[in-house]
């Protein structure tokens, strides 16, 4: 365990010391949350608008999205630190430590996840003044589905990150990926009028269940579901997976991808 | 006797490339033991194998009794290392940074807190336990390095090039403390290094290594008995018959260097100069300039490849194997 705990402590220790990066980490989120929510929530302000967010409101139906969306930034830009671990020399003192590796690296991810929840939790609760549908009791579960969201994708750009060199090329990787995934997810409009092509990919993305699980816990289901009378105007469901869908989903993909990055810093060397 | 470390014809390739040819060395428990040798001779990438970072392609070494490639982890235990490039957390303070070695080699508690202060101590760095490691001079960091390579009691410890880029005075520091680690605690230490000075100062016994091959093993005195005698240096001018070398009884060897000059070895220097005028007088040869000494390591590595340690920057080689590494890490 000692490997475990004093690299969680690190990675915590670390992440308040770079007091820029963790106000960094809110702008991104905030501007999301702010401009376009805000923004668009004006637009969908006519009656039955609600019908196109599962019966609520546009700012309730995307702040479980805009939390799903900073764990999974804050968790998947934690992996860029074994990249500045390998530039400043860090890394050769674990890979040379007599601790088991795949101990250590889980101690690195599981206090990275950590602080990944923390942000998206900061960021829910300044959801809460401005988004009316919420639910308080769904803090706690949301944690842990935050949690599992948060050590899948910390898994993955840990695993990636120890195959680059540049901060560059894993930045440009993030940036490539990061979009497609936060558009696919669900989290800004409903994957269920999204066209055909488009929601197979949201089928295959791992953030469509973990934001779809935070709309299960975080939001007031309305007691009757608004109806669409709009000629041609969709009613879309709340959420679309069953809850345990979306866990299992996710414990799944954060067991593999913690196993890969296992594997990938068991294999480290400093060649 | 028992051996701390042995290394048995370890090679290490990359590639197409050769970075370590066969080396074979043994180390006695509680010897300072040096490994000179010009950047890019192979030094670092021994180290690397000995202390378990890196596969050697063949070969066998065993560190502290045991194999480095089927007990790492026995190994890692019993050793520190100091590595060439800062290897510390910038972000985290000294004491932090000691706390994470401490907590990871097993200790905890007061005994932890204990070793760190009496470590801190050792290197003259208590004062600044709680300032962020990106503030440390580079002088500083490698003291905070040593102190923490000790933190476990390692039996074996290996440090790789431990002065190289600081300045005069912090080398002396450094030196100081590893002497004191050697008598007060009786450890073996294994270090690498450049500077002719720096094996000589330190080590028990030197091996000198290039392109991958140790040349000559020995203490500083049984290595330059190799030259065994004065060395004189002079330059001439190149007359109508080139430059080449002189005959004369008290001449015990010559040599023309690559750069012009001409080696010499005498005996006594003092006495062989005045002959040395007389004889290029008779041959008609004008000499421009004279220099000579006694034998240091590096008129032994002179000696040895027929070029100077000092003059040694990055070499071709090393500059392929930089470009080699990055190929490999995409």
């Amino acid at each position: 365990m000692k490997a475990f705990t004093t690299m969680a402590y690190r990675q915590i220790k670390r992440f308040f010391r770079a007091r820029s990066r963790v106000i960094g980490m809110f702008v991104n989120p905030l501007m999301w949350l702010i401009f376009f929510g805000l923004g668009w929530s004006k637009v969908f302000n006519f009656p039955m608008a609600s019908a196109l967010f599962g019966g609520v409101d546009y700012l309730s139906f995307l702040a479980p999205g805009i939390t799903a969306m900073t764990i999974f930034n804050a968790s998947f830009i934690a992996g860029i630190s074994v990249i500045w671990d390998k530039q400043f020399g860090f890394l050769k003192e674990i890979l040379v430590a007599p601790a088991s590796r795949k101990e250590a690296i889980t101690g690195r991810i599981f206090g990275d996840s950590i602080m990944a929840v923390l942000q998206g939790l900061i960021i829910l609760l300044l959801t809460f003044t401005i988004a009316s549908s919420l639910k308080f009791s769904g803090v706690l579960p949301m944690i842990l589905i935050g949690f599992l969201l948060a050590v899948a994708f910390s898994s993955f750009g840990v695993s990636l990150a120890l195959r680059m060199t540049s901060m560059e090329g894993f930045q440009m990787i993030m940036s490539f990926l990061m979009l497609p995934l936060m558009f696919l997810s669900g989290a800004f409009y409903p994957v269920e009028t999204m066209p055909t092509w488009m929601q197979y990919l949201a089928y295959i993305n791992p953030l469509t269940y973990a934001v779809d699980a935070a709309r299960h816990v975080l939001v007031n289901a309305p007691a009757t579901t608004a109806t669409a009378s709009i000629p041609g105007m969709p009613t879309v469901s709340l959420t679309r997976f069953s809850l345990t869908t979306d866990i299992g989903v996710l414990s799944m993909l954060a067991l593999a991808f913690l196993v890969v990055a296992m594997i990938s810093f068991e294999r480290a060397t400093i060649e | 006797m028992e051996y701390a470390i042995t290394a048995d014809n370890l090679v290490k390739k990359y590639g197409d490339l050769t970075a370590v040819r066969g080396v074979s060395f043994k180390v006695k428990k509680g010897e300072i033991f040096a490994f000179l040798g010009p950047n890019g001779a192979g030094k670092t990438t021994t180290i690397h194998m000995l202390v378990t970072l890196l596969k050697p392609t063949s070969g066998k070494a065993t560190v502290a009794g045991h194999d480095v490639v089927k007990e790492p982890d026995k190994v890692r235990k019993k050793i520190g290392i100091v590595f060439q490039d800062p290897s510390l957390d910038r972000e985290l303070t000294a004491y932090e940074n000691m706390y994470i070695h401490g907590k990871i080699y097993g200790l905890s508690g007061d005994k932890l807190k204990k070793r760190i202060m009496e470590m801190l101590k050792f290197v003259e760095l208590e004062e600044f336990k709680d300032r962020q490691v990106k503030f440390f001079s580079g002088g500083m960091q490698r003291r905070l390095e040593i102190a923490r390579a000790l933190i476990h009691e390692p039996e074996v410890l290996f440090l790789d090039e431990p002065t190289i880029g600081l300045d005069p005075q912090t080398r002396a520091h450094i030196w100081e403390y590893i002497k004191r680690m050697k008598e007060e605690h009786e450890m073996t230490i294994f270090l690498t290094t450049h500077y002719m000075d720096e094996a000589e100062q330190l080590a028990d016994r030197i091996a000198i290594i290039d392109h991958g091959k140790i040349i000559a093993e020995g203490t500083s005195e049984e290595l330059k008995k190799l030259v065994g005698n004065d060395v004189i240096y002079i330059r001439i001018a190149n007359g109508k018959e080139g430059i080449k070398c002189l005959n004369a009884d008290f001449i015990r060897g010559c040599k023309v260097l690559p750069d012009g000059r001409v080696r010499l070895e005498v005996v006594n220097a003092a006495e062989a100069l005045p002959k040395l005028f007389e004889l290029a007088q008779q041959n008609g040869i004008k000499i421009l300039e004279v220099t000579y000494h006694r034998p240091t390591l590096n008129d032994v590595f002179l000696y040895l490849t027929g070029r100077e340690l000092r003059e040694e920057s990055a070499s071709g080689f090393d500059m392929a194997k930089i470009a080699v590494r990055r190929r490999y890490m995409r």
